[in-house]
């Protein structure tokens, strides 16, 4: 028996074919109730992401035929009625369990090393382990996948850092100030990748968030979204004697904060550090305000040039990072043939009985 | 084993320095990039091996070992390795091993010169627990002083990357800036206040006669020392948005402590009879 793989992934499609074979996640134990049942697989496992979606199954058939099966098992269950080429990939031993090792460590995901991945991986595999619909391969290749995920983030460098200006922005804050708990911080501007700073910043504990803009509406909406306050456009300068870390995006021609601006301002909040992040073009923040003590000023250039560098980081771990899973694979399939530890006994060997899926409702 | 004296053990210990400044460099090199326990064992190791040259030479004379130069130098050098093995065991501070390396290895290596250590003349006259205390506050205060300096010298480096937008500022796993601050100015504290009881019980140990107090250059350059650590600390907190310049301060004075220790104790009548 062998654990095989079908899936298309955003490696293979584009989102408009990834999304028509989601599974919803209420769906999921359903299908892999009808998988079991139809002698397609063993043991199954759905993974849906806004990625992927994959169909891990160990099963006695030979794999030309299972990938037929199941090729069939998701168009039908979708009412797919077009042709489908390269989109749908299909992996057996070793590939497979490779395959998995990747998704697991972030490797094969469109962020390179990104964690979330994992966890959704995690809540896939314990739907099927809840609902019974996993066996001795299927768990001992996921706790292997889960073990090799955490191994790889520990000995490699392959998760470390962040690659959005958002996160980078964070890094920064958390590289100057003992601790964001309690830090204020002002968004000047309410754009989007500011929205998505200011959101970042208050997940690692930052205390309040004040916002200003010159459509005072749209101040307001976001404040309130962010659970802080609006501040009239004009009124900004005030607030900077409280506030630790500003992030501005304003559409204005010109700087808005220079030097001679923001010195008296410095001396006001008693020169305490401060974190300048504008990530407008053209740039809010005159660049010679940081030759003032205590002040670091990033641009968006500043920040993506991180974002860059971890990236570079990333790519640089892959190498090491597919030994490691190399090795791993290896170790899993030598387990395998020494013990013969995945034997199940389910009489699912036989030939798939005729399927009769029920209709597209998954 | 009688032949391993205290040199011995000591001399394994800036060894081991000597190999904890090989790995400091790959340290740096890598930008500090995954939280380091080898720098910290290898410190340990020497730690133990330096502790137990001191105590070897301790217990062969029933006193705290700070007689020669040799003796104050492997005190001091000891008394910042306890302040790191102490300040290390918090997170991402296991770094400040790597910056203090170097010097443990230059200064341990130049303790090791026999003229140092000439050999032992009959009991020193002033001796016991005054005189321990005296010079082993002291020493600790010198090591915390010591240990300041190191993280002021992170702080530094950490900062110029920040300012300067280098990649290694993000890269590193270095603690953030205003924790190197508050560490480096507690330490400091620390230090001046041992330096105070140090002194302070100095003042009190029994003069001997013929022997000019306060016109002694150790004396007046120990002075001289508490004073540049009080007005650090004094204009820390008159001015605290200038910490680049206390940083700064703080370095540069114990390079003037570690460059001048020597010979103010050798012009001392008081210290080098």
């Amino acid at each position: 028996m062998n654990v095989v793989v079908i899936g298309l992934s955003h490696h293979s499609s584009p989102v408009e074919l990834r999304e028509r074979f989601a599974f919803a996640e209420a769906k999921i134990p359903e299908a892999l109730k009808l998988l079991r049942e139809s002698g397609i697989a063993a043991e199954a496992v759905i993974l849906s992401t806004c990625n992927r979606v994959e169909i891990y199954a160990a099963t006695a058939l030979e794999p030309v035929r299972a990938f037929a099966e199941l090729k069939k098992f998701l168009v039908t269950v979708h009412a797919y009625d077009m042709a489908l080429g390269d989109e749908l990939y299909t992996l057996v031993e070793p590939q497979s369990l490779h395959h998995l090792f990747k998704v697991a460590c972030g490797m094969d995901s469109m962020v390179l090393g990104e964690t979330e991945i994992l966890g959704q991986l995690k809540k896939a595999y314990d739907l099927a382990l809840q609902h019974q619909h996993t066996g001795a391969r299927l768990n001992k290749a996921f706790q292997r996948a889960f073990n090799v995920a955490k191994h790889i983030r520990t000995e490699t460098n392959i998760q470390r850092g962040s690659v959005s200006v958002a996160s980078v922005a964070v890094e920064l804050a958390e590289k100057i100030f003992s601790s964001l708990t309690n830090r204020e911080v002002l968004v000047i501007g309410a754009g989007e990748t500011s929205e998505k700073t200011a959101r970042a910043l208050l997940s690692r504990g930052a205390r309040s968030i004040i916002v200003v803009n010159r459509s005072h509406d749209r101040a307001m909406a976001l404040a309130n979204e962010l659970g802080g306050r609006a501040v009239p456009f004009d009124d900004w300068g005030a607030e900077f004697e409280k506030i630790d870390i500003a992030i501005s995006s304003t559409s204005a021609p010109h700087h808005i904060l220079d030097r001679a601006r923001l010195e008296p301002l410095m001396k006001a909040r008693q020169q305490r550090p401060l974190l300048l992040i504008d990530i407008a073009v053209p740039r809010d923040i005159d660049p010679e305000v940081n030759f003032l003590e205590n002040v670091y000023l990033y641009n968006i250039d500043d920040l993506q040039a991180i974002a860059d560098g971890y990236l570079k980081q990333r790519k640089e771990e892959i190498a090491r990072c597919e030994q490691i899973i190399a090795e791993k694979v290896k170790g899993l399939l030598q387990s395998k043939h020494e013990n013969r530890g995945w034997k199940i006994e389910d009489g699912t060997s036989g030939s798939p009985s005729s399927i009769l899926y029920p209709p597209p409702s998954l | 084993m009688s032949w391993f004296t205290d040199r011995h053990f000591f001399l394994l210990a800036v060894a081991v320095y000597g190999v904890s400044t090989v790995y400091s460099v790959f340290l740096w090199r890598k930008g500090f990039r995954k939280d380091d326990h080898i720098n910290y064992l290898l410190l340990l190791v020497a730690f133990t091996l330096h502790t137990v040259a001191m105590f070897q030479r301790g217990f062969s004379f029933n006193q705290c070992p700070v007689n020669n130069l040799y003796e104050a130098t492997t005190f001091l050098l000891w008394a910042l390795v306890a302040a790191y093995l102490a300040v290390g065991l918090l997170p991402r501070l296991k770094f400040l091993g790597a910056f203090a390396s170097p010097v443990l290895f230059a200064v341990g290596v130049f303790a090791l010169m026999p003229s140092l250590d000439p050999p032992r003349g009959p009991q020193p006259e002033f001796s016991g627990a005054l005189t321990s205390l005296h010079a082993a506050t002291i020493m600790l205060a010198y090591g915390a002083f010591g240990l300041g300096a190191v993280a002021a010298g992170m702080f530094l480096t950490q900062q110029h990357d920040l300012k300067f937008h280098k990649l290694r500022a993000v890269l590193s796993l270095m603690p953030p800036i205003q924790r190197l601050e508050t560490i480096t100015s507690r330490l400091v504290f620390v230090g001046l206040v041992l330096f105070t009881i140090g002194l302070d019980a100095g003042g009190r140990l029994p003069r001997p006669e013929y022997t000019a107090y306060w016109t002694d250059p150790k004396v007046v350059w120990s002075i001289f020392m508490w004073l540049v650590y009080l007005a650090l600390l004094m204009v820390r907190r008159i001015f605290p948005q200038s910490n680049r310049r206390f940083a700064w301060g703080v370095v540069v004075a114990f390079i003037f402590l570690l460059l001048t220790f020597w010979g103010t104790n050798l012009l001392s009548t008081l210290h080098h009879p």
